[in-house]
């Protein structure tokens, strides 16, 4: 276990070196500068400024510098917001998104089980047709429009949770049920599939035939071995999430790093940018990294032992 | 006898319950002096030398002071100077301080202004604004790194005299020195702080009206509390501005809707939904949408008729109200309505040409025939360029549907990022393109430069010798003289107007709620915006 985790630890390095690269050359190719004013400057007063920041330098050793600092802990300044270092910037915004991304996550895959469980048990039932009504519903409507709804109608209309805004767990609850939706759709229908085909083989039938009562065939037997595939879905619902909390955040007034990757990208601020996506790599490779440690713990088959 | 005495005791009851009747309305009427504003985007430094945008401008007038402040219908308040005179050249402005402190409890001097100006130009500092003190004597130089901060033209004539040499007269000066970059900053505390001055809420100090607190640096929530070091703090009613960045108009709406906001900004259908709403305000801005003809690219827009013409078919009414939606308004010319006055009289008003902003089909359709004949043309087919973001898509369709009624134009709508389309129209890569400007100070000629021919943001190259001659001399002989120079940049619009250079499309306003309790809020067209110091809850 230890060597294969330092191997995929090694192989994740990898990765956000590639990532790091590729999106500071994708980066420096964007059109504009950071400079707010730019319409109102000289050519030397930006010749200045790039000077004060280093732009003024071939893109190959900007790209250097900036690598050596990040191996030493340093990710710069933020140019955005003037002398505040990207660090900091991420540091101190990524507690709200990691709970709203979590809870999101969380409530949207338990519930996703326990949906498409009820509606494979329950098949062609009317228990099954509304739960794929509501898979369908939550796969159609997209987050912020969603957002939107819950606000209007749990915020403003029925004032059960605050519109928006962030301090305590009651500022939580909208915006995860926004984020939970799509998840647990995805999560529903994956689980409805899959239980279906297992509950229809052989070795089901075979517990029946030995007398097992109805649960213990569904905890014991059905549901462990659907759940093999439903993880594999995981990777892509964390990307999911991470994109939909951009606009989530924004609606809901609440102070992650989804909105200010965008803005970042919007005002040119570069070291923003590479902090943030490597902090974005770094979260989906952990994601990967774990849903591949949990397949091997739900399924004796692939569990690695090299 | 009987009778008269009961009356008394009636009137004296009648009196006591008055009197509690008052205390009791009186107690409900004093409300918590608390107003809780909404702001588009958080504060990204409270480094007044590096301050680039307008919302963290907005707090940093809540929170420090200039020399002068900026007041209503064009004024200025006295602020830390409480007097200056301008030499009969217009080249030295000596300012009077008053006794005031920061925070701290430390006076501020002179020696404060100084400090701020030289660390602002110096280019170490790598300021944006650095340009606008470009006027002050040796500010280029220092900026470009070819001479020393301590020789820039400003000086501290003890603690409370302040003067500042400028390269030539600058009537407008008095409206810069109330804009951020122009305050003073406390030399200590930037010491202290080095490069994480104006970082967070605590690593600054403050001079203004107001004390920044519960800002982290990166967090969308703030609030402005009474300053009691303040020297006009008596004046001051209220006692806390809750700030909160709103990014998204639906959820300021329903947070207005829930009363947790006492102010929230409106966009498109959202302002069009609202307009009848009692709480319902349109803030003009200094700002100014117009389409620039390139001139020097397509040899057919030199003719003044076909320019006339496409003015006269773009329904700029129709535009604002039906496409728009937002609290834009229609324009009365390049210069912006209720931004500058001279003699109570507004600029927009008295450089008004009717049809260099109106709408007449007609008249169009006659001059663009004419123009096409004089250039030997049956049609013209070109482009329009503007940015992909939804309101300027909406906007370019809608100038292509109003200048193809006029027979034998054909337009192609290109839209591009905003970045590409500012490097392009540079650039002059188009043929038609939508710009916008918006001013730094209250003045016309912050408009008005834009179009001398040799200016490098006179995209479409229009050019004409007496709109230059005009500028010059309001610049020049005309700059100390008040009455001549506003004269001069009035007949200079009108040139602009008449010859049709560009065609002024709409005047940004901001649509938005506001609370009717809150009194008191000055609303400027320029930076700062708004204004907290006379501000009260009702």
């Amino acid at each position: 276990m230890a060597k294969y985790l330092g191997k995929r630890i090694f192989y994740i390095i990898l990765t956000l070196f590639i990532v790091t690269t590729i999106t500071f050359f994708l980066m420096k190719l964007m059109p504009g500068t950071p400079l707010t004013n730019q319409a109102k400057l000289t050519p030397t007063q930006i010749h200045q400024i790039y000077k004060q920041y280093g732009l003024d330098k071939p893109v190959w050793q900007q790209y250097l510098v900036y690598l050596g600092g990040v191996i030493h802990g340093n990710f710069g300044t933020s140019f955005q917001f003037s002398n505040q270092p990207v660090s900091y910037l991420i540091s101190s915004r990524l507690g709200p998104s990691l709970i709203i991304g979590g809870q999101g996550m969380v409530l949207g895959v338990l519930a996703g089980l326990i949906v498409g469980a009820v509606g494979a048990i329950k098949a062609n039932t009317w228990v099954d047709t509304s739960a794929t009504i509501i898979s369908i519903l939550f796969i159609s409507i997209p987050s912020f429009v969603l957002a939107v709804l819950l606000q209007y109608y749990l915020g403003l209309k029925l004032r059960l949770f605050p519109i928006a805004d962030w301090g305590g767990f009651m500022y939580t609850v909208l915006p995860t049920l926004a984020l939970a939706a799509s998840p647990l759709a995805e999560t529903a229908r994956f689980m409805r599939t899959e239980m279906v085909d297992v509950l229809s083989s052989d070795y089901i039938e075979l517990a029946k035939a030995k007398g097992l009562n109805k649960v213990g065939i569904i905890y014991h037997h059905a549901l462990r071995n659907s759940l093999i595939p439903v993880v594999t879905i995981i990777g892509p619902l964390a990307v999911n999430i991470m994109t939909g909390s951009m606009v989530v955040e924004n609606i809901f007034s609440i102070p992650g790093i989804g909105e200010q990757f965008v803005k970042s990208i919007l005002t040119n601020d570069y070291p923003t940018i590479m902090g943030l996506t490597i902090v974005y790599s770094a979260m989906l490779c952990v994601v990967l990294l774990i849903t591949d440690i949990v397949y091997g713990l739900i399924d004796p088959r692939i569990r690695i032992n090299k | 006898m009987k009778i008269n005495s009961l009356a008394k005791l009636g009137g004296v009851a009648l009196v006591s319950v008055l009197i509690l009747a008052g205390c009791g309305s009186k107690s409900s009427q004093s409300k918590k002096q608390e107003i809780n504003w909404s702001t588009p985007a958080a504060i990204s430094t409270m480094d007044t030398s590096k301050m680039i945008d307008l919302y963290s401008a907005q707090v940093a007038n809540g929170t420090n002071e200039g020399l002068l402040r900026m007041a209503k219908d064009n004024k200025v308040d006295p602020g830390v100077a409480k007097s200056y005179n301008v030499s009969k050249d217009g080249l030295t402005w000596t300012f009077n301080l008053r006794h005031s402190k920061w925070n701290d409890g430390s006076a501020v001097t002179a020696k404060d202004f100084v400090f701020s100006w030289q660390r602002t130009v110096k280019p170490k500092t790598a300021s944006q604004y650095a340009y606008i003190f470009a006027n002050i004597k040796n500010a280029a130089k220092i900026n470009a790194g070819k001479m020393s901060p301590s020789k820039l033209g400003v000086k501290a004539e003890g603690n409370y005299k302040f003067v500042v040499s400028l390269v030539k007269p600058q009537s407008y000066f008095k409206y810069m020195v109330t804009q951020p970059e122009f305050f003073p900053q406390n030399p200590k505390t930037v010491a202290k702080y080095g490069s994480g001055f104006g970082t967070n809420s605590t690593k600054n100090s403050y001079n203004g009206p107001f004390i920044l607190k519960g800002w982290n640096g990166t967090n969308d929530t703030w609030k402005l509390v009474k300053n009691t070091k303040y020297w006009d703090a008596k004046k001051v009613k209220v006692d806390t501005v809750n700030f909160q960045a709103v990014k998204t108009p639906s959820t300021g709406l329903n947070s207005f809707n829930s009363n947790k906001l006492d102010y929230t900004t409106l966009s498109g259908t959202l302002a069009a939904n609202n307009k009848k709403n009692k709480a319902y305000t349109v803030f003009p801005q200094a700002s100014t949408s117009y389409l620039e003809f390139n001139q020097k690219k397509i040899k057919a827009l030199r003719n003044v008729n076909i320019r006339k013409a496409m003015a006269l078919s773009i329904d700029k009414k129709q535009m604002v109200n039906k496409v728009m939606q937002g609290g834009d308004i229609a324009p009365k010319g390049f210069v912006p309505a209720s931004m500058a006055k001279h003699n109570g009289k507004d600029f927009a008003s008295q450089a008004y040409v009717k049809d260099g902003t109106d709408y007449d089909l007609k008249e169009a359709k006659t001059l663009f025939a004419k123009g096409l004949k004089q250039e030997g043309k049956k049609s013209l087919s070109l482009s329009l360029l503007g940015s992909d973001d939804d309101d300027s898509k909406r906007a370019s369709e809608f100038i292509q549907s109003q200048l193809e009624k006029l027979p034998g134009l054909k337009i192609t709508v290109q839209s591009i990022p905003f970045k590409s389309k500012l490097t392009r129209s540079e650039d002059q890569q188009f043929d038609l393109v939508t710009s916008a400007w918006i001013a730094d100070y209250p003045d016309p000629s912050n408009f008005l430069d834009l179009m001398t021919s040799s200016n490098s943001y006179n995209d479409g190259k229009w050019n004409n010798k007496q709109y230059d001659a005009l500028i010059k001399k309001s610049e020049s002989t005309d700059a100390n003289n008040e009455t001549a120079r506003w004269n001069d940049m009035v007949a200079a619009e009108k040139i602009l107007m008449n010859d049709q250079g560009i065609v002024p499309l709409y005047q940004q306003g901001q649509a938005a709620l506001v609370r009717s309790s809150v009194k008191g809020v000055q609303a400027f067209t320029t930076s700062p915006q708004y204004d907290f110091s006379k501000a009260y809850v009702k």
